[in-house]
């Protein structure tokens, strides 16, 4: 059959997979976000012991392969608690602790890239030190993390096709299950990958358009 | 009463003694100019007086409050105590007029409408009504430092700290920002000065500090500092400055 023919016949399973993909995707960066944010603002704290917790997260995350990862959450952990474990849910935890640990990394990267200066005249008006940071110092680190952040998206978007070895059938599981119905390894594999390539690149719109948009007072040139 | 009431204070950096017991009292409307060779330990001093730096010991009082003492209170001390930074440290997201207003109305000091027309008044103050609506960017070094000082004397603090104003300005955008800080002094407000500008020192301060490895080694008005200097170390300071 030919690769037409092929997304002809497919076609709802194929956009069932990307769907679940694209899901998994915006629930994993929505709680990763959230540890990302949390995470990072410990990593930047003046107490030791809060930034110690940081980076013990951040070194786990960092330390060891998002495979094992995906293995201890879906296999590990329920067979020690002996519970059933659902491989969408243990996919998405897995990639929101993932993704939430290199956003730490990223927010702190980018909090720190703003001048020192800015946090101290926050304060000399008598800001605390938490609306000094929510107001002045994040506006501007979110504005040079946007790149770090946008690649992160892409990553965990792709990272989203490991899941297929704990069964999840998103696009590439979608795919082997394809194969093995008919055995057309090169044309179902470009036909994966050309829909993968496809949501990214709308991606990288999308957030090309959002970077310009929040670049303020700059003489655009 | 003094305004600031600084005693015995004393700042460590681990092992390095920046200031090694330093005492000073600045009277109400009183203009003080710090002066003193780069690491002499000046900035160190006034970065102690709004608690940027925290004081290793010793006691700073501001109008009555113990600022080394201050812990939870500190945000409310600091509204009271301007700070112009060397390098301006505007808020470069932010427009000239919100950079001004945003303080007093995140502080729910003021509404917005009341921020802004304080604001727009003391943006007339600096002569710099029609750059509103710009970011920081777009300005000038010496127009940002205008507006940096329009934006400490927002909050309407009883005293302003100056980190060496006009340290990072091209020489002809230098006028232009001691001239707004001689109208502040001329209107009464209490100043604080570390500053490389001897001719302001001379023309405006009421009281000259001379400080030399974290000791204030003399001080009194600018024609005794200036003028009649006595210690060797002044002497050897302003012959190398002037």
């Amino acid at each position: 059959m030919s690769i037409p023919a092929l997304i002809v016949q497919y076609w709802p399973r194929l956009i069932a997979g990307l769907g679940l993909t694209v899901e998994i995707t915006i629930i994993s960066l929505i709680l990763a976000g959230i540890l990302g944010m949390v995470f990072g603002l410990l990593s930047v704290s003046k107490r030791k012991s809060l930034r110690a917790i940081a980076l013990v997260y951040v070194d786990i995350v960092r330390g060891t392969p998002l495979l094992v990862q995906a293995f201890f959450i879906y296999f590990g952990i329920p067979a020690a608690l002996g519970i059933q474990s659902d491989p969408v849910v243990s996919g998405v935890i897995t990639l929101s602790l993932n993704a939430g640990g290199y956003l730490a990394e990223i927010v702190r990267g980018g909090i720190e890239s703003i001048s020192r200066g800015q946090m101290e005249a926050a304060r000399s008006l008598g800001l605390p030190y938490g609306m000094a940071m929510r107001s002045v110092i994040l506006p501007q680190a979110i504005r040079t993390m946007t790149p770090a952040l946008i690649n992160q998206c892409i990553i965990t978007l792709k990272d989203t096709s490991l899941l297929s070895v704990i069964g999840v059938t998103e696009l590439t599981q979608t795919g082997r299950l394809i194969i093995a119905n008919n055995y057309q390894s090169f044309e179902v594999w470009a036909i994966v990958a050309m829909m993968y390539f496809i949501i990214i690149m709308i991606l990288s719109k999308i957030s090309k358009r959002i970077e310009r948009k929040m670049s303020y007072g700059k003489s655009k040139n | 009463m003094g305004k600031v009431k600084i005693k015995n204070l004393k700042k460590n950096f681990d092992d390095l003694e920046v200031l090694k017991d330093i005492n000073l009292e600045v009277k109400e409307q009183e203009v003080i100019c710090i002066i003193g060779a780069s690491g002499s330990g000046k900035s160190t001093l006034l970065r102690c007086i709004n608690a940027l730096e925290e004081a290793s010991s010793g006691t700073i009082e501001v109008d009555g409050n113990d600022i080394t003492k201050a812990d939870g209170n500190i945000n409310k001390y600091r509204q009271n105590i301007g700070m112009v930074f060397q390098q301006f440290n505007l808020f470069p997201h932010m427009t000239v007029l919100k950079n001004i207003s945003f303080a007093p109305v995140a502080l729910k000091l003021k509404t917005k409408e009341e921020a802004e027309e304080t604001a727009l008044k003391l943006l007339r103050r600096v002569d710099l009504e029609e750059k509103a609506n710009v970011y920081p960017e777009q300005l000038s070094g010496g127009q940002q430092q205008r507006v940096a000082i329009a934006r400490a004397l927002a909050m309407n603090p009883d005293v302003m700290l100056f980190d060496e104003p006009t340290s990072a300005l091209d020489p002809e955008m230098v006028g232009e920002v001691l001239n707004v800080m001689k109208q502040l002094a001329k209107d009464g407000m209490t100043m604080i000065v570390v500053t490389h500008e001897m001719g302001f020192a001379r023309e405006v301060a009421d009281r000259v500090i001379f400080i030399d490895e974290g000791f204030i080694v003399e001080e009194g008005p600018p024609s005794e500092i200036f003028g009649n200097p006595k210690n060797q170390r002044t002497i050897n300071f302003l012959n190398k400055v002037l």
